[in-house]
This record gives structure tokens, C-alpha cells and sequence, in this order.
């Protein structure tokens, strides 16, 4: 048996070992003629328990029984010291089961490790998707490198006999749940064998959708049910748990190859460079995505030698399940934003931990009497370290465990709030409660060891002699208080700061709407493609929608768009003249201005008869030109640098125009972000691939929707959707709206902490100098100066935590500039606002005590003493 | 541990090992025998016998047993144990090694 074994073993059944060792002592003793002679049984015993080493743990028990002893005492010091680590811990540990769900963890698709997306790229440039036709090239001669391909499309449809609502839907290739190892929870899910294109026509509802649509009825199953319009049979309900490739589940499946089923003219399945679908596939077992990737460049050459649309230096390039997905620098960008926001979450446990060690310190130094009459009894340093940091430890244990509720509940509510999907499982895994050990554990040194160590350091044996007067004041003005004070402040004005940041970066989005007028506005999309209609065909059909739409009285303006507001496909270019700047190019009907509410500030507008012909934003104008007086002008401005193939130099050429208007700035498609600017051309023919058409109404937004679904149903076939654009602001606006929220609250808490800090040590040091500032009081001292005697004290420490604050905010806010947050680098008013409002809680905290002593008539406080 | 009453430290327990070491023996019979193989010059304050005992256990040099004894009392006896041989032994060649050089140090005048 092993020793330690042994050791445990005993520890567990100590009180029968012990009777037995008393019975066994007693007996030795009536044995003997001089019982005497046999020695004290309880030394002995307390010998014996020496042996087998389990003397520290009776210590350390006695130790942990005072401290929950002391917490019960004061319950308030209890719940808040409790409270206080469960913020700071559990906003860490809500972080981290965020990315361990989102970043770590691979979907939980079966045998993830052979999964790969193929994106399809070129030396100049990737798409995510892939035409439909060469998935099956790739499937047919990819013998040994891929074991199965898997398709998606997503696409939004018309649900109901009338199609009246929206739904959104993922056309699947039918081995989608068998490779994704799912099966169904009613009925069956989709089968090779069973959903060919001629098969019955059918569709797999997701377990949400059933359950909040359907309201859970397990009769659905075999019932018929329209999908654009068309009847299907529902085969089943899909797995509650099923995951989705790219966090997404759509609200049903219907197998690709039934696609032309609901639009016969449909050439996504037969073009190769039309419309396109998300390829997944699992690896052949042994091959790697690199030698994959290699294997398929031959089949990729193979198909652009049958297809021009394929180009021959053109490859699929493998993404890997373990990585979500995410291309490496998509995935390097979300780490810094992570790692960064980790930063700032790690910074409210340490404001957290040090206010708590603060805390932890004056309640110890009313202690250092009895510490001392401990040590004077004998007792080593070594053995008071470690009864003050026991002590600690219910505190930190509550904290802990606090902290996984929070984390917990603070998921759950992300999760509803976010609306994610239920297979991303946020309950507490064995990683999260060692990273709550971890975090507790680092609490600890700052809450229990610091303080007590730097209290044992003290001459304690004297504090016997004047009651403590002397430690308590070395105490107070150790460095180690006025570290914590400025570790505290420094951080909760960073936290001020950056979420003034955020919040700003709110209203600028608020404001920079203002430059375009949402609120009256509605957008109708019609995918016109689906039915098979030619481009100039769906040109002639959109400008008769729009009449019909202008007939309407209460229509006030429309115009057809390629990207409405808010929404839609944007071309998106980076101009050499313009580094930083990222220019939305849309191409719009000329009653667009009227439409959106965006005023011209020069010039005229375009009409379509004029190709070649632009209109700028003020912004554009400015940062390209240097000035607005652009009329006439050629777009883009000749810029230097040679270009870098003969692609970008077509692109340039198809770029180029005359700027015939300058309008006002209008971030409409990215309302929050601080870095774009807007460029309008005519519409082309070529255009009506993919357009909108946005109408303004006389009076409420509102009303417009059905007057625009009805416009767009001349062609039975039509399946249009209409959206009113307060609605998509909304939902665009909810993700900053709830960020910024939260960081205001987080910032104002780390503030709140810093405050009682202050509050803390101000007041800590006025009870210590009572007495002091009695006999200053008596001799004549004025009020205001007796104040500042008092509050230099934290005077020092704010100013350093306060400056570094700032300095730190200026890198973060330039860290966070980009999507998602766009904070402005070193926004003066955020930074002002924060200061302003640290400045005014930060003089309260320090001046309040400081107040209350002096008018309390502290001449009184000698008589006492 | 007890002040080893005119022991030098550490031999206690190499005692009990060696008079353990032929027949398992309960507490009082290890004092007894201690004090006859000494004759009677070692008087050991017979409790401490226990603490060492203890220790001996927890290093699972021996092992205890509840019997009757010769008397009809109830009593514990300790078995040595193989792991208990050896560090007799090794305590016994460190012991005779100390011995050694004490003397050889002390008949050097």
C-alpha cells in the first residue's frame, strides 16, 4: 500500500483510529505496576497525530472555521467581497465559454476532423462559393481525395399557400444529414436514395422551426405544406441538436437536386458561372486538406479545359472544420478582437481583485492586535500568512462558484438575445470551472497573500504595546495600497473610456443615418433569376413594378438600386488615391436621391442614358480630390502605381467617368462604420441581375408592403418580398446597441469599484488620524486645508491610475477600429465624457469622508482618549 | 516527536522494529521486552512507545492487529512488515556505522 495511500486512508477513519489508540493506551496503562510512569495520553495522542502528518490540515481547518466564522459576523463585508469576485470572474468566464462555443470547438458534425469547405480562388481572388456544375465535376473526378461532397444553398422563400411569410431555407445535397450524423426526431430526414430529381417532392423542417412555427404537432409529418407556392410533402423533423456549418440553421431543408422543381427555368444547377453554392466536403481517410488541395488542382485544370468559366491558374482552397471554417486571417482578426476584449474582461477582475485586497487589508489591520498577541505567544510568520490567507478562502470559493452562475446565466441570455441556434451548447464544461479555478486561484494571491503577507511583514509583537496605532498606519501607507488604488483607477478609465468609445460610435451611426431617410422608407426584392427570365427581360419587368408602384397615391418617390440601404450586395473598392478608405459603389435609378432623402451639394444628377457618368459623396470627393469643386473631373483620380494585372486594369477602365454630382455623405450600407464613403452610377442593363427597388411612402413606412408585394405579382410566378427599412436599421443596430450597453454598465460597475476604493482608503485613513486631525482642529486649522492634508493621500495614485488609463485607451481604441466595433482612435469627447465622469465620482469618494470626519467635530475624539 | 528519554534520537523505533522482529508483539510486551533485552537499562517512558508506533505504521513498517492476549485483555499487536525488514536493516548498519565512529573517536587519546 502506498504511503500516502495510507495516509488518506487514516485521515478518513481518524476518529475510530484514534479511540483505538486511547483504548490501546489505557489498557497499557492498568497494565503497569507504576501507571505514572506511562506519560500524559493526550501529549501522546497529540504526538501520535503528529505521525501520520495531518497536523497543517487540522490548522488550516481551525483557520477556514474562523474565517467563515468572521464572514457571518458581517454579512455585508460578505456579500460584497462575494459579489464583487463574481463580476470580475464571472465576465471572464463568460468570455471564454463564448469562444470555447464559437472559436474552439469545431461544428459538432460527425468526424469533424475530415471536414474542409472549398472556396474557390485564383492568385487575385477567392469566392466563397462555388458553381453548382463543378461541385459535380469535382464529386465524379475526385476518386480517393474526397470521401463525399456536401452542398448548400441558402435562399429565403415564401411559406404558406399565399406565400405571405418568409422563410429561410437551405437547399442540401441529400447525403447532408447522414455525412453531418444526424438523424431526424419525427419521420425521417433527407437520403441518397430516396430524393433524387425525379423523386417525390419533399422538405425536413428544423426542430426550431417546428417547434415555434408548428407549434410541436407530430402530425406534421407526411401532411403537404407550400413552399413557394409549390405543395411538398414534409418528410420529417430534423434533429433538435443538429448543428449548422456556419452557426446558422435555416428553417428547413429541401434537397438541391428538387430545386428545379420550384423554378423549372432555373439554371443554378446546369450554368457554370451563374448563381453558386457553399461546398463542403470530407476528406478521404489519410489525405490531408493540403495534399487534397493539390490532388484537385489537376481536376480544376481538367474542367477549365472543358469550361472557359473555369480559369486555368484557378485552385479550391480547403478551409478546415477545426478552424469553423474561417479563413486564416478571418480567424487571426477575430482572435485580436477577442484577445483584446479578454485584455479588457481581465482588467475588471483586476480592478476587482484589488479593491477586494484593499478591502481585505483595512479589515486586517483592525486585526493586528490579536496578531500580535499570536505571535507573542510564538506563533511564526510563516503560520500568520497562512491563517490571513485561509481566511480569504471562503470568500474567493463563493466567488467561484458565484462566477460559473454568472457565466451560465449570461450565456443563456446572449444566447436568447443573439437568437442562436440551440446546438451551440453553452452549459459549463470541465474547461470552464478550471479556467474559474485559474481565475480564483490569481484572485487569491491578490485578495488573501498580498495583504497578509505584507502584514506579517509589520513589527506585530509591538502593536501589543500601543494597540495597533503604529502597524495600521505603516499599513496604510504601504506602497502596495497606493499600487491597488492605481491599478484600480487606471483600469476603470480605460473600461470609461473605451465604452464612451462604443457608445459614440452608436450615435454616430444614429447620426450618420440621418443622412438618408429610413424611417418612411420600404425595400421589395423579387429573385427574378430563379424563374429563368433573361437580364433585359427582368429590366423591362422591374421598371413596370415600379410604375405600377409610382401609380400608388400613397407611394411619394421609388427607384431601383442594386444595394438598397442597410442591405444588399455592395461592390466594395479600396482606391490606390484613397488608402483606408473603403468605397460602396451602388448602382441606382437617378429618383434615388429623392428617394433616400440625400441632398445633392453640387452638380446634377445623372440620367440612364449616360454611362459613363458618376456621382460622389462630399467624403469621397474630399479625401480623393482634396476639395468638393469636383464637377467635370474624371473618376477615379489617375492614380500612381503600376496596376497588377490585366484583370484590375479592365476593372479600372469599367471604373472610369465623368462626375457629373456631389451628394451628401449617407452611410447607407454600413451605418456604424467610420470608414466609407459612396459612389452612384447609372444602372445597366447587366445590373438587373440582382436589384431592389426602395420607395418612400407619404405617410408610414408601413403601408408600403403590401402595395409593393402586390405591385411585383403581375407574373404569377413571382414570389416578392417586402421589408420596411426601420426594421432592418433596427435589427443592423441591435448587435452595437447591446454592446455599447453592456459596456457603459461594465464601465460604470469597474467604476463604482474604484470609487469604494477611494471611498475605502480615504475613509480608512481619516479613522486612523482622528485623533491628529482633533489637535489640528483645536490649534486653528482651516477646513480646506485639513481636506487636502486628507485626500492627498489618494491624490497621487488617482492622477498615475488616471493617466495610465488614458494612455492605455488610445492603443485599444485604435485596436478596436475596425468591424465589428469602429471605434474612433482617441475620440476626444469619449475620452472627456469618461474623464469627466471618473473626475466627479472619484472627488465624491475621496472628498466624502474627508467631509464627514470634519464635521463631526473631531476636538471631540480627544476627550476620549 | 517525544524527547527520546535517554535514547539517543531515532533509536526507539529501530528498537521496536528489532524486537517486533520475531513474533508480533502488543505495546506492553514491546516495553517489557525492551527493558529485559536492555537489562533494565533503558527505562523508556513507556507511552512514548505509542507516537513511534504510530509512525511506524504510517510508514507501513508494521502492521497492527486487534487479539486477546495471554491475560484475556483485549490488545494490539504489530507484525513487522517486509518493508519494515528493510529499513531495520538499513537503520541497523546506519546505527552501527554511527557507533563505530563515535567510539573510534572516542578511544583515539
Amino acid at each position: 500500500m502506498n504511503t500516502w495511500f495510507r495516509r488518506v486512508w487514516h485521515l478518513l477513519n481518524r476518529s475510530r483510529r484514534e479511540r483505538e489508540l486511547v483504548t490501546e493506551m489505557n489498557e497499557h496503562r492498568a497494565s503497569m505496576h507504576d501507571p505514572s510512569k506511562f506519560g500524559d495520553t493526550h501529549r501522546l495522542l497529540e504526538y501520535s497525530r503528529d505521525a501520520w502528518g495531518w497536523n497543517w490540515l487540522d490548522d488550516a481547518m481551525q483557520d477556514l472555521t474562523v474565517g467563515v466564522r468572521t464572514l457571518i459576523k458581517s454579512p455585508s463585508f460578505a456579500i460584497t467581497a462575494t459579489l464583487i469576485l463574481t463580476f470580475g470572474i464571472g465576465l471572464n468566464l463568460t468570455l471564454f465559454q463564448m469562444i470555447r462555443v464559437g472559436l474552439l470547438n469545431p461544428p459538432p458534425v460527425r468526424d469533424a476532423d475530415s471536414w474542409v469547405r472549398f472556396v474557390r480562388a485564383s492568385p487575385h481572388s477567392r469566392t466563397s462559393t462555388v458553381p453548382y456544375p463543378l461541385t459535380q465535376f469535382v464529386k465524379d473526378n475526385s476518386t480517393g481525395v474526397l470521401a463525399s461532397v456536401i452542398l448548400e444553398y441558402q435562399s429565403g422563400m415564401g411559406w404558406g399557400r399565399d406565400a405571405g411569410e418568409q422563410v429561410n431555407a437551405s437547399f442540401v445535397s441529400s447525403n447532408w444529414f447522414e455525412e453531418i450524423g444526424y438523424g431526424a426526431a419525427h419521420g425521417r430526414v433527407l437520403g441518397d436514395a430516396l430524393d433524387t430529381r425525379a423523386g417525390a417532392p419533399v422538405v425536413v423542417l428544423s426542430h426550431t422551426f417546428w417547434r415555434n412555427r408548428l407549434g410541436a404537432d407530430p402530425n406534421v409529418v407526411g401532411s403537404i405544406v407550400y413552399v413557394d407556392r409549390k405543395p411538398v410533402t414534409v418528410a420529417g423533423v430534423a434533429a433538435a441538436a443538429l448543428p449548422g456549418l456556419d452557426f446558422n440553421v435555416p428553417d428547413m431543408f429541401v434537397p438541391i437536386t428538387q430545386r428545379e422543381y420550384y423554378y423549372p427555368q432555373s439554371t443554378l444547377l446546369r450554368s457554370w458561372n451563374d448563381e453558386a453554392v457553399d461546398m463542403y466536403a470530407r476528406l478521404a481517410p489519410g489525405v490531408s486538406a493540403a495534399a487534397a488541395r493539390e490532388a484537385l488542382r489537376t481536376t480544376m485544370q481538367a474542367a477549365s479545359a472543358e469550361h472557359t468559366q473555369i480559369k486555368n491558374d484557378e485552385w479550391l482552397e480547403p478551409l478546415l472544420a477545426a478552424n469553423n471554417f474561417m479563413r486564416d486571417d478571418e480567424r487571426y482578426a477575430v482572435l485580436a478582437v477577442i484577445s483584446l476584449l479578454g485584455a479588457l474582461t481581465t482588467l475588471v477582475l483586476i480592478v476587482a481583485a484589488a479593491n477586494l485586497g484593499n478591502l481585505v487589508m483595512s479589515r486586517a489591520t483592525g486585526r493586528v492586535r490579536e496578531l500580535g498577541v499570536r505571535m507573542a505567544l510564538g506563533a511564526r510568520r510563516s503560520r500568520i500568512v497562512r491563517q490571513l490567507v485561509i481566511e480569504s478562502v471562503p470568500v474567493v470559493v463563493m466567488g467561484a462558484l458565484g462566477s460559473l452562475a454568472f457565466a451560465t446565466a449570461a450565456a443563456t441570455a446572449i444566447a436568447a438575445l443573439g437568437g442562436f441556434p440551440p446546438y451551440l451548447d453553452f452549459s459549463i464544461k470541465w474547461g470552464t470551472v478550471m479556467v474559474a479555478l485559474v481565475l480564483a486561484l490569481l484572485s487569491l494571491v491578490v485578495v488573501g497573500l498580498l495583504p497578509a503577507w505584507k502584514i506579517a511583514q509589520q513589527h506585530l509583537i509591538d502593536a501589543v504595546k500601543d494597540g495597533g496605532q503604529n502597524v495600521s498606519r505603516m499599513l496604510d501607507r504601504t506602497m502596495m495600497r497606493r499600487v491597488m488604488v492605481v491599478s484600480q483607477v487606471a483600469g476603470s478609465c480605460l473600461l470609461l473610456i473605451v465604452a464612451g468609445m462604443m457608445v459614440r460610435s452608436v450615435q454616430r451611426a444614429v447620426a450618420s443615418s440621418a443622412g438618408f431617410d429610413y424611417q418612411r422608407a420600404a425595400v421589395l426584392s423579387m429573385p427574378l433569376g430563379r424563374y429563368g427570365m433573361p437580364v433585359d427581360a427582368r429590366r423591362s419587368y422591374w421598371y413596370q413594378v415600379k410604375e405600377r408602384v409610382l401609380a400608388n397615391p400613397e407611394v411619394e418617390a421609388a427607384a431601383i438600386v442594386t444595394a438598397a440601404p442597410l442591405g444588399g450586395r455592395v461592390n466594395e473598392t479600396n482606391y490606390n488615391a484613397t488608402p483606408g478608405l473603403r468605397t460602396m459603389t451602388q448602382s441606382v435609378d437617378p429618383e434615388y436621391f429623392a428617394t433616400m432623402q440625400i441632398p445633392l451639394v453640387s452638380g446634377r444628377m445623372f440620367s440612364a442614358s449616360e454611362p459613363n457618368t458618376v456621382i460622389v459623396s462630399r467624403r469621397l470627393a474630399l479625401e480623393m480630390y482634396g476639395t468638393v469643386d469636383v464637377l467635370g473631373r474624371e473618376f477615379p483620380v489617375s492614380a500612381g502605381g503600376p496596376s497588377r494585372s490585366a484583370a484590375d486594369e479592365a476593372k479600372l477602365r469599367a471604373d472610369q467617368g465623368t462626375i457629373v454630382g456631389v451628394a451628401a455623405d449617407a452611410h447607407s450600407i454600413k451605418v456604424d462604420a467610420n470608414d466609407v464613403a459612396e459612389l452612384y452610377r447609372p444602372l445597366k442593363v447587366e445590373d438587373f441581375g440582382e436589384v431592389e427597388l426602395v420607395a418612400r411612402a407619404r405617410t408610414d413606412a408601413d403601408r408600403l408592403l403590401p402595395i409593393l408585394r402586390e405591385a411585383a405579382m403581375q407574373d404569377p410566378r413571382v414570389i416578392p418580398s417586402a421589408r420596411a427599412m426601420h426594421e432592418d436599421f433596427d435589427r443592423h443596430m441591435q448587435g452595437p446597441r447591446i454592446a455599447s450597453a453592456l459596456s457603459a454598465g461594465i464601465g460604470l460597475l469597474t467604476l463604482a469599484l474604484a470609487c469604494l476604493g477611494i471611498f475605502g482608503v480615504v475613509s480608512y485613513g481619516v479613522a486612523l488620524r482622528t485623533k491628529e486631525i482633533g489637535i489640528r482642529v483645536a490649534l486653528g486649522a482651516q477646513q480646506p486645508a485639513l481636506l487636502r492634508a486628507i485626500v492627498r493621500q489618494v491624490l497621487t495614485p488617482v492622477v498615475v491610475g488616471a493617466a495610465i488609463g488614458i494612455v492605455l485607451a488610445i492603443p485599444t481604441g485604435m485596436m478596436l477600429r475596425s468591424e465589428p466595433f469602429y471605434l474612433e482612435n482617441a475620440d476626444p469627447i469619449a475620452f472627456g465624457a469618461a474623464l469627466a465622469v471618473f473626475a466627479a465620482a472619484g472627488a465624491a469618494a475621496a472628498l466624502w469622508p474627508a467631509y464627514q470626519v470634519l464635521r463631526s467635530n473631531p476636538v471631540e475624539a480627544l476627550r476620549h482618549s | 516527536m517525544p524527547k527520546s528519554n535517554g535514547l539517543p534520537p531515532g533509536t526507539l523505533i529501530l528498537l521496536i522494529l528489532r524486537v517486533v522482529r520475531q513474533e508480533p508483539l502488543h505495546g506492553y510486551a514491546i516495553a517489557q521486552r525492551i527493558r529485559a533485552l536492555s537489562s533494565d537499562q533503558l527505562s523508556v517512558e513507556e507511552g512514548s512507545l505509542y507516537p513511534a508506533l504510530q509512525k511506524l505504521l504510517a510508514n507501513g513498517w508494521v502492521k497492527a492487529e486487534w487479539t486477546t492476549s495471554d491475560t484475556g485483555r483485549q490488545v494490539r499487536s504489530y507484525r513487522i512488515t517486509a518493508k519494515g525488514l528493510k529499513q531495520l536493516e538499513s537503520e541497523q548498519d546506519d546505527y552501527q556505522r554511527m557507533a563505530d565512529a563515535i567510539a573510534a573517536i572516542l578511544q583515539s587519546t
